[in-house]
């Protein structure tokens, strides 16, 4: 009888602090989707009208499709080349500890910092972007690379770009290290070539990890937000923004705090499809 | 000219090494983009570009962003607000993973998926309400706010975390205290919190880092200039030094000292914590 | 690494923190403001360091925010239950919108007491009593008028242009000398608002443009047409500096500071950002006439103070103002920066020779506007001033921006 209290013993403080500042907010925020608040008054109860707004809303989807090119170009570019990575690495290569440190590095410092740092990268005076390009004779290409609508999106990402992809190689290089020698070893007798080495037989024994990486992945690019604001804020024109910012500027710049919300449920709703699926791996893995 | 394998596969490995070698120098560049910023002048920058020798080095950028920029300050700050975000939330949620972890009971599972579900869904969602809630318990402005949201919101990824590791203690140890007719409590406190250091230690090295570099939540509970993070703390300074990109990149890499050392110095326990988190 | 080692020290850490945090309990009083650049900053401090010599008993904290990031975080400091004490702020719509929220102090009685409404011009009260209430202190306010180097127009024999065929063909001067006619850095998008308020000024009047910034007319209006098409001929015909969305502001001086471009839409605070050498090369000129029929209009932008309706220490607060109100509370601001002073009894002999011509030009002026993102509610503004940048990329489709432009006022309205 008493044995059955003692876990929640240990689980009591924790869940009540968890209710407090995860679990109540976040319902309180579906809530707050459905009314009309400037964060002042107290909300008023408008039903579906942030909804309505929100579908025929040309910054909203300006956002979503934003964050769809930040999701693609994080599956192409971070985990193909970190994958990659992982797999020269892992083979007997000289100072292959200093390349994999290197790589990761960026992903310790905090993205308002390589936000910084690469703003001035892309500096039209002086950055070292155009500066490059000018010095090895690419003059033409130099541009405002943060204040042109057509680069500023993909010169955003590549900052985040280069701080996920360390991220990725480290996961693949930890999946591969669980693989045994011995089923490569065997496959090598056999007379298989490297790629088809690669196609079948590490690639289905990585699969547990790629799973993951690409939940990660796909989380990470739609809770952009951090590199966002320190480069561009939105701008120009909304040409960069993405739901999480989108979100912050309507909630805590225009105190459109009912549609922040609203906002914030929808990406909800959008990242809950890839949290579902991260559960089912991990029960999956839990029945096993 | 035939190769023997051997020879085939030095000549790979070679080619390799080179490719890695220029791709790690590219990788970097940034880096060292930065490093060479913070040592010159604005003037020398704009007058000569980039790849010039530079006409003079200074340390001045980095006086200008420390004690101008209140770099000094900030830096503090975060560390105020991260360690007892860090040693609450490792305290809280190692209790949690080990209910999680060696007790079986109704809704273990569900609770389970719940913090793991928690670690996953966009802060976004919370932005509001934990702004009106702090506001309301009188720690809006206060290094308290940032600590409470960090130390709770962070106890999905390590309660998820230590579960896993709890889990592959064997349960041997617990039975034969438990015969001794030790408490519950002291079998968490004497046996499974100290065989889980190791875990521990990779938790608490890379939710430092990350507690460290926040920067949304210290943008919404936080009004006062002096109460700001280094990463809130950078964004006031490229607001403050606008056209000296010296300066700021100086303050960049000042902001950037402690996790520097983390890298130098628990590296081993930072990846531990990256690939066990996620390996599973 | 021994985990219990770095848990004592990390414990001790914590307890050192708390401690040095608890030994602050004094009270003081908090003043926030946006006065970030160096010179309005070194300005801002000296007049706390005065009042605090004026007042020993009262400690001021000054917490000074860049300008862009004050005004995303003004609401919340507002509307926590832990604002400021005093706060600086822009006079007009911005200011209005947060009196009808009741987010502001009724300051009626530093005003009676003080008998600001006497010592100030008449023309400051509309932007500071609501309903018979006073809720703003108009600390100081500057002009807007185009800068430009002299040297620049010396050395090609160029004269002040006073109509915009003048404007043009001195552009047209510059270029054929390389020199980019004008300086500008549109990241924030406000510097890119006062060519819009400045076209439309000259082109269409002071009465249509208040008007058109209070949302009653709509910006399809064949008349904001004429604005965007004499705005796109000089984006069109490379007026302005390459890139310009890609600089701050003080970024886009770079160019004017180097020579590369002779002249920038500005106010009065561009002398705080340049440099000496620069600052003395530096006169300016009334924006050009476009339409002689056209009664004169400025922006004349008005900075000032207000307490939050929570403030903690109402009555410190209240004292501040008065002492902001004062002769001696704005003595610096006229003196260092070459601000306008509200208070009537200043001395007209701390101005320099700048801003005494300015002060010429103002007096000649006929009617008076704050500034596109003053007038205009805050939301409105910000959405529209996008459409402004966009129009600035891509000038062709200005017919597209009105709509879009419009299509934000129609939800403003609703």
């Amino acid at each position: 009888m008493k044995r059955k209290f003692v876990p929640w013993m240990f689980l009591l403080l924790p869940l009540i602090l968890y209710t407090i500042w995860v679990i109540a907010p976040t319902i309180y925020t579906f809530y707050l989707s459905f009314t009309e608040w400037d964060g002042l008054t107290s909300p008023q109860f408008i039903g579906l009208e942030n909804y309505k707004y929100l579908f025929d809303d040309p910054t909203f989807y300006k956002s979503l499709i934003n964050n769809l090119k930040w999701l693609i170009i994080f599956l192409a570019f971070p985990v193909v080349v970190g994958l990659f990575l992982a797999m020269l690495l892992s083979q007997d290569i000289k100072w292959a500890r200093g390349f994999k440190a290197s790589i990761y590095s960026p992903m310790i410092l905090a993205p308002v910092v390589i936000g910084l740092i690469w703003s001035w990268i892309y500096q039209p005076q002086g950055g070292l972007l155009n500066n490059t390009l000018t010095y090895i004779g690419l003059k033409s290409l130099t541009r405002g690379w943060l204040s042109n609508p057509e680069t500023a999106l993909y010169a955003v990402i590549g900052a985040a770009v280069w701080r996920h992809t360390g991220y990725v190689m480290l996961l693949f290089l930890a999946g591969l290290t669980s693989i045994s020698p011995t089923v490569i070893e065997a496959s090598k007798i056999d007379g298989a070539s490297a790629w088809q080495r690669f196609r079948f037989i590490i690639l289905p024994l990585l699969k547990p990890t790629t799973v993951i990486v690409i939940v990660i992945t796909m989380i990470q690019s739609l809770r952009a937000f951090d590199f966002v604001s320190m480069m561009t804020r939105g701008g120009p024109f909304n040409s960069t923004n993405v739901l999480a910012f989108y979100m912050y500027s309507e909630a805590f710049r225009n105190y459109n705090m009912g549609y922040g919300a609203a906002i914030a449920v929808i990406l909800f709703l959008i990242m809950f499809v890839f949290i579902a699926l991260y559960l089912r791996q991990i029960r999956k893995g839990e029945l096993e | 000219m035939e190769l023997t394998i051997k020879q085939k596969k030095k000549i790979r490995r070679a080619a390799i090494f080179t490719a890695l070698l220029l791709f790690v120098l590219v990788w970097l560049l940034p880096v060292f983009g930065a490093l060479l910023t913070s040592f010159r002048t604005m003037d020398d920058l704009m007058n000569n570009g980039f790849w010039r020798m530079p006409e003079k080095i200074t340390f001045k950028n980095f006086g200008t962003a420390w004690s101008e920029g209140r770099l000094n300050r900030y830096l503090l700050n975060s560390f105020i607000i991260t360690i007892p975000s860090l040693i609450g939330t490792l305290a809280l949620s190692s209790m949690v993973g080990f209910a999680l972890a060696k007790y079986k009971f109704k809704g273990n599972m569900a609770l389970y998926l719940m913090f793991v579900a928690g670690m996953l869904i966009p802060f976004q969602i919370l932005l509001i309400p934990v702004f009106k809630l702090s506001n309301e318990l009188g720690i809006y402005n206060s290094y308290w706010g940032l600590i409470m949201i960090h130390l709770v919101f962070q106890m999905g990824f390590c309660s998820f975390f230590l579960r896993n590791y709890m889990i592959t203690i064997p349960d041997e140890l617990s039975e034969a205290a438990r015969i001794d007719g030790a408490s519950e409590f002291r079998i968490f406190y004497q046996i499974y919190l100290p065989l889980s250091k190791p875990a521990l230690a990779a938790l608490g090295t890379l939710e430092f880092t990350w507690i460290f570099n926040d920067y949304i939540w210290a943008l919404v509970l936080l009004r006062d200039d002096k109460l700001k993070p280094v990463t809130a703390g950078l964004a006031t300074l490229k607001g403050n030094f606008i056209t000296s990109w010296s300066v700021l990149v100086a303050g960049a890499i000042l902001a950037t000292l402690p996790t520097i050392f983390v890298f130098i110095f628990l590296q081993k326990y930072f990846i531990k914590g990256l690939t066990m988190g996620s390996g599973k | 690494m021994n985990i219990k080692k770095i848990f004592v020290v990390m414990t001790i850490m914590v307890f050192v923190f708390a401690m040095t945090g608890l030994a602050v309990a004094k009270d003081t009083l908090v003043v926030n403001t946006y006065t970030s650049d160096p010179a309005p900053r070194k300005a801002m401090q000296e007049l706390v360091v005065q009042y605090e010599e004026l007042n020993p008993e009262v400690d001021v904290e000054l917490n000074i925010t860049a300008h862009e990031d004050f005004k995303k975080a003004i609401r919340v400091w507002l509307s926590s239950d832990n604002p400021p004490d005093v706060f600086s702020w822009f006079a007009g719509n911005r200011a209005e919108y947060f009196v009808d929220k009741g987010l502001i102090m009724d300051i009626s009685d530093v005003w009676e007491s003080e008998n600001f409404y006497e010592k100030f011009p008449k023309a400051f009260q509309s932007i500071s009593v609501f309903d018979g209430k006073a809720y703003f202190l108009p600390h100081n306010y500057y002009w807007w008028s185009v800068f430009y180097r002299e040297s620049i127009f010396a050395e090609y024999g160029l004269e002040e242009p006073q109509t915009w065929e003048e404007l043009l063909t001195l552009g047209e001067t510059l270029k054929e000398n390389g020199i980019t006619p004008f300086a500008i850095g549109t990241k924030f998008r406000w510097t890119a608002a006062a060519w819009f308020d400045y076209l439309n000024l000259r082109i269409n009047g002071h009465d249509f443009h208040m008007k058109l910034m209070h949302g009653e007319i709509p910006f399809t209006d064949e008349r904001v047409a004429d604005v965007f098409k004499k705005w796109k001929y000089l984006i069109e015909n490379d007026f302005f500096v390459e890139d310009a969305a890609a600089y701050s502001w003080q970024e886009g001086l770079q160019f004017l500071s180097r020579g590369d471009a002779a002249m920038y839409l500005m106010g009065q605070f561009i002398l705080d950002a340049t440099s000496e050498e620069v600052s003395n090369d530096l006169n300016f000129f009334r924006f050009p006439i476009i339409d002689a029929s056209v009664p004169v209009a400025e922006d004349l932008p008005t900075d000032g103070f207000m307490v939050p309706a929570k403030a903690p220490h109402p009555e410190l607060a209240k004292d501040f103002i008065a002492f902001l109100g004062s002769v001696e509370g704005q003595r610096i601001f006229g003196e260092d920066l070459g601000r306008l002073v509200t208070n009537k009894d200043m001395s007209a002999d701390i101005y320099d020779a700048t801003t005494n011509k300015g002060r010429t030009m103002i007096e000649a002026t006929d009617k008076l506007a704050q500034f596109y993102d003053r007038d205009m509610s805050p939301e409105l503004a910000d959405k529209t001033m996008n459409s402004l940048m966009e129009f600035w990329h891509n000038p062709a489709n200005y017919k597209q921006i009105m709509e879009q432009m419009e299509s934000h006022r129609q939800r403003f309205i609703d």
